[in-house]
């Protein structure tokens, strides 16, 4: 494989000018917010949905659901103009709720309400908790109160974690509790070094099975690896649980997230110092051959994790002037946002648009694009190496010195494609197309 | 009022049908007014897992928010459309402000404000609360006739030429609509018509109007498309299937554009050679004995199962277990129904949805072949060489299966295998090992329950996958009662066999 990465001419000019975002912001990038919730509860074990909604917005959710391998049967009651102006909504719950009650191995029923149900009123309180001694849980999600994709998936764990937590067991000690949908290696690498403090990975969330859930409860501590689990972190805090923020990302990140894990843990100073110290030296050990070599990078995403991602490229050695995301600001997102305008981030977009993403590309100028559908498209049609980054980004392991190193060597290789995205380019735009 | 329960959806709400009609025009800007979500799923997700576009280019949502819902949408209306303005987005392009089941919620009618902004904009009441995707697409396709094309077409003039031909039906989240326009462009141009407009596939605002120029309509679906060419005035044919269907068409076709019927027989002669050749030498081979032997099942666009069905039952002979149309008909099997036959009994063949997919899988139905036939799903039908319409179609579909039946016979012929010696390293040690010694060369009695038993397991099974299955299921039964040490296998034995899968 060649190791030169062509870098575009322009990068010791930056603009003068200041980044100014989208003038308008008219095409919101995330994916349906409720989708974030349905996925998460429909990869539960043996929860059966219901949802309670319209009929194109069933199409649109259980489409991306089946898309994203999901492949579970939903039911939900139809509800046009006469059930809803009729009053029905809530008998219409409960029909469905029935019915996803018939399935064997129930251990869940999420009942999850969408924008037409939620203005049409559908009471908590009418709904059972529990059919056939299948506990019946409800999850708001309508897409005009939650803005984006992530935040449900945080609003559906929060709700499913309320339900069963264990509230009665003591917390293990050393017991830590991960929160964020990760890639399934990423606990186990973590598990390993936090062993080697004398402490252990209890759960992930959001997980597989309502056990897990139930297990979360007895942590010592949690780490909320994304930053928008803010009511998940929430039910957790209520059990006394200390929390860690940020994740054990890059060469800093991650020494940094191991000694905070270390003292909410209560572990030993000199064993946590010297696990953590090692994994940095690992780190810097890959680092120093400047993997990214001053490549300019635009980060934009749905999924909320975008922050940790370009804080990953910039220890790798590029530039990443400009990052965008749906999710809102919050404590939460406090620390990356520091740590990205400390080190060469010029603009930090929360809720975004696609008008942003393109301003950006018109202020700077980027050797590869990882972005929405939309805006890698856009990318593509300028010859510019683009990703998706939902569907590339999310297969690779990204946390501590091991996923450093996965997640970079790939980035790597797309920044050696620029030729082939020009000729592509050249070819379907000649004559005039 | 008793409350009907949906399982998996099938087809989605007219909001969707008449974004995607309207969303073909490059000459028209949509504004939806609806919560991000129904944006970001009509306007990018399905369409991109469908349809291949990254995006749906011309459509804005309002992003309805809360205090929306509560005060109304007008004011994001507005905002919206003068930030398109400013963007440029609107020149050159008429302005459509269309409903969503949100707006329709709190009542958001904006006919009146829409011709306030703009004496050029329209609103469309997409009734997405009440109607489906099929109805929200006629209407859609109506409204842009009376609105975009009749004011400007002269309703007593003749057609431009007795050739001109429109193709009415084609729009995006149309299964398979590029193949199936292209073989029936093919055809209409394969008997001396002239297609004079695709519409609203390559159709526009400003093109709206000279669908009044051809003498003759050919609606591409069954399930939409019939109420424009009616309003049209003009005769129209629907789409063919299959070899005789498509012969019909084309003798019908020619007489409705007074072509020569001489050249009309040339070309169907012609395809004969050419086009139909598979379809006849795959029936003249060994290849076609099997359609009797075999059944499918179909869910689809009401286009696709009377077509599917006028070829695969009518032409050549096949099994049709049962039907599912779209939009469904209060007689046809329901999503919950329809997961209970497949659970129970899988045809050899479903053509289906992802829904379809789902309930083989959960019924882990391995002899059965899912052929995608409609959406919802995931898959792209962007080529021009898969169509289920025409003579095309029926070279296509029949090579299709007969492929599928190839792979059914590698996979479950019954074989002995040569296994590789179990321990670490090394290629298999080839004769030296020898062939594992059979557990009793002898053969075993049965019951007759048990007998029965089995035969009964076994109807439920495809027939491709029968012999083997009858051999598994056997072997298991039959090692089962050696185990036990007992000298015949009974009916429990059996019955514990097929419950552990044989």
């Amino acid at each position: 494989m060649t190791e030169i990465i062509p870098l575009t001419a322009g990068e010791a000019s930056a603009p003068q000018e200041p980044f100014k975002p989208g003038a308008c912001k008219l095409h919101p990038q995330t994916m349906c917010p409720a989708f974030g919730a349905l996925r998460v509860l429909s990869r539960i074990e043996g929860a059966q949905p219901a949802m309670v909604t319209d009929t194109g917005c069933l199409y649109g959710l259980t489409f991306v659901t089946h898309f994203y391998a999901a492949r579970k049967s939903i039911v939900a009651p139809a509800l046009g103009t006469a059930e809803l102006s009729g009053g029905k909504v809530q008998e219409a719950a409960n029909a469905a709720i029935v019915e996803a009650a018939r399935e064997q191995h129930v251990s869940v029923i999420p009942v999850i309400s969408l924008c037409v149900a939620e203005t049409a009123g559908l009471a908590e309180e009418l709904l059972p908790t529990e059919v056939d001694g299948k506990p019946v849980v409800l999850v708001r999600v309508p897409a005009y109160a939650i803005h984006s994709h992530p935040e449900a998936k945080d609003i559906a764990l929060a709700a499913v974690l309320r339900r069963f937590v264990d509230r009665q067991s003591e917390h293990e000690p050393g017991a830590l509790v991960l929160v964020g949908e990760v890639f399934p290696a990423d606990p186990l690498l973590i598990d390993g070094v936090l062993r080697k403090m004398g402490a252990r990975v209890l759960a992930t969330l959001p997980g597989r099975h309502v056990d897990e859930l139930r297990l979360a409860g007895r942590g010592a501590a949690v780490a909320a690896l994304h930053p928008f689990y803010r009511e998940t972190v929430n039910v957790l805090r209520e059990r006394g649980v200390g929390v860690v923020t940020g994740a054990p990302i890059g060469a800093a990140g991650s020494a940094a997230w191991l000694r905070a894990v270390g003292a909410a843990l209560a572990l030993d100073e000199e064993v946590v110092e010297r696990v953590a110290a090692e994994e940095e030296e690992t780190a810097r050990g890959f680092l120093a051959a400047r993997p990214l070599k001053g490549a300019t990078i635009l980060v934009s995403g749905y999924e909320g994790n975008e922050m940790l991602y370009a804080r990953l490229l910039i220890e790798g050695g590029a530039h990443v002037p400009y990052v965008s995301t749906s999710i809102g600001q919050s404590a939460l997102t406090a620390a990356d946002e520091a740590w990205l305008k400390a080190h060469g981030t010029e603009a930090v977009i929360y809720r975004k648009a696609i008008e942003d993403d393109q301003a950006a590309m018109r202020h700077w100028s980027f050797d590869l694009v990882i972005g929405t559908t939309t805006l890698a498209a856009y990318a593509k049609e300028r010859g510019i190496p683009s990703v998706y980054y939902t569907n590339i980004l999310s297969v690779r392991p990204l946390f501590l010195a091991g996923g450093m190193i996965a997640s970079l060597s790939f980035v790597r290789e797309l920044l050696n494609r620029r030729s082939l995205y020009e000729r592509m380019v050249e070819f379907f735009t000649a004559d005039g197309a | 009022m008793t409350i009907q329960l949906i399982r998996d959806i099938s087809d989605t709400s007219s909001f969707w049908g008449a974004a995607w009609v309207f969303g073909c025009f490059p000459d028209l800007h949509i504004v939806c007014d609806a919560p991000i979500g129904c944006y970001n799923l009509l306007g990018v997700a399905v369409t991109d897992y469908t349809d291949a576009l990254p995006q749906m280019a011309n459509l804005t949502p309002t992003s309805i928010r809360e205090e929306d819902v509560i005060n109304g949408t007008a004011g994001a209306l507005v905002r919206t459309i003068d930030d398109l303005r400013s963007l440029g987005s609107l020149e050159g392009r008429r302005l459509l402000v269309i409903s969503t089941a949100e707006s329709e919620m709190i009542s958001a009618d904006h006919t009146r404000l829409v011709a306030q902004i703009d004496p050029q904009a329209r609103f469309f009441w997409s009734r997405s609360l009440e109607q489906d995707e099929w109805t929200g697409r006629d209407r859609a396709l109506l409204f842009a006739w009376e609105e975009y094309g009749r004011p400007f077409a002269d309703p007593a003039a003749a057609p431009k030429a007795p050739d001109l031909v429109n193709i009415i039906g084609p729009s995006l989240g149309c299964f398979n609509a590029p193949a199936d326009l292209h073989e029936v462009r093919r055809l209409i141009e394969g008997i001396g018509g002239v297609v004079n407009l695709v519409y609203p596939y390559e159709g526009s605002v400003a093109s709206t109007p000279r669908l009044a120029d051809a003498a003759v309509n050919v609606v591409l679906y069954r399930e939409f498309g019939a109420p424009l060419a009616e309003a049209l005035g003009r005769p129209f044919l629907f789409a063919p299937f299959g070899v005789f269907g498509t012969t019909a068409f084309l003798r019908d076709l020619g007489r409705l554009i007074g072509a020569d019927p001489a050249r009309v027989e040339d070309f169907i002669a012609r395809e004969k050679r050419t086009t139909l050749q598979p379809v006849w030498d795959l029936w003249r081979g060994p290849q076609s004995d099997w359609f009797a032997t075999v059944d499918c099942a179909i869910v689809a666009g009401r286009s696709y199962v009377e077509g599917l069905t006028a070829l695969l039952r009518d032409e050549l002979g096949m099994k049709i277990a049962w039907t599912s149309g779209r939009p469904r008909r209060p007689d046809e099997p329901d999503n919950i129904e329809i997961r209970r036959r497949i659970h129970a009994k899988a045809p050899a063949f479903v053509f289906g949805s992802i829904n379809e997919k789902i309930y083989l899988a959960e019924a882990n139905a391995r002899g059965t072949h899912y052929i995608p036939a409609t959406f919802p799903g995931p898959v792209v039908r962007r080529t021009t060489g898969t169509p289920f319409m025409g003579y095309a179609g029926a070279a296509n579909i029949i090579q299709e299966l007969v492929n599928r039946f190839y792979e059914m016979v590698f996979n479950f012929l019954p074989v002995e295998q040569v296994k590789t010696p179990a321990g670490p390293g090394g290629p298999p040690q080839g004769a030296t090992a020898g062939p594992p010694a059979p557990a009793s060369a002898e053969t075993m009695p049965w019951t007759k329950e048990a007998t029965e038993r089995l035969n009964a397991a076994l109807e439920q099974v495809p027939y491709l996958a029968r012999i083997s299955a009858s051999r598994s299921l056997r072997l298991a039964a039959e090692q089962a009662a050696r185990a036990r040490g007992v000298a015949e296998v009974t009916v429990d034995l059996v019955e514990a066999a097929i419950a552990h899968g044989g």
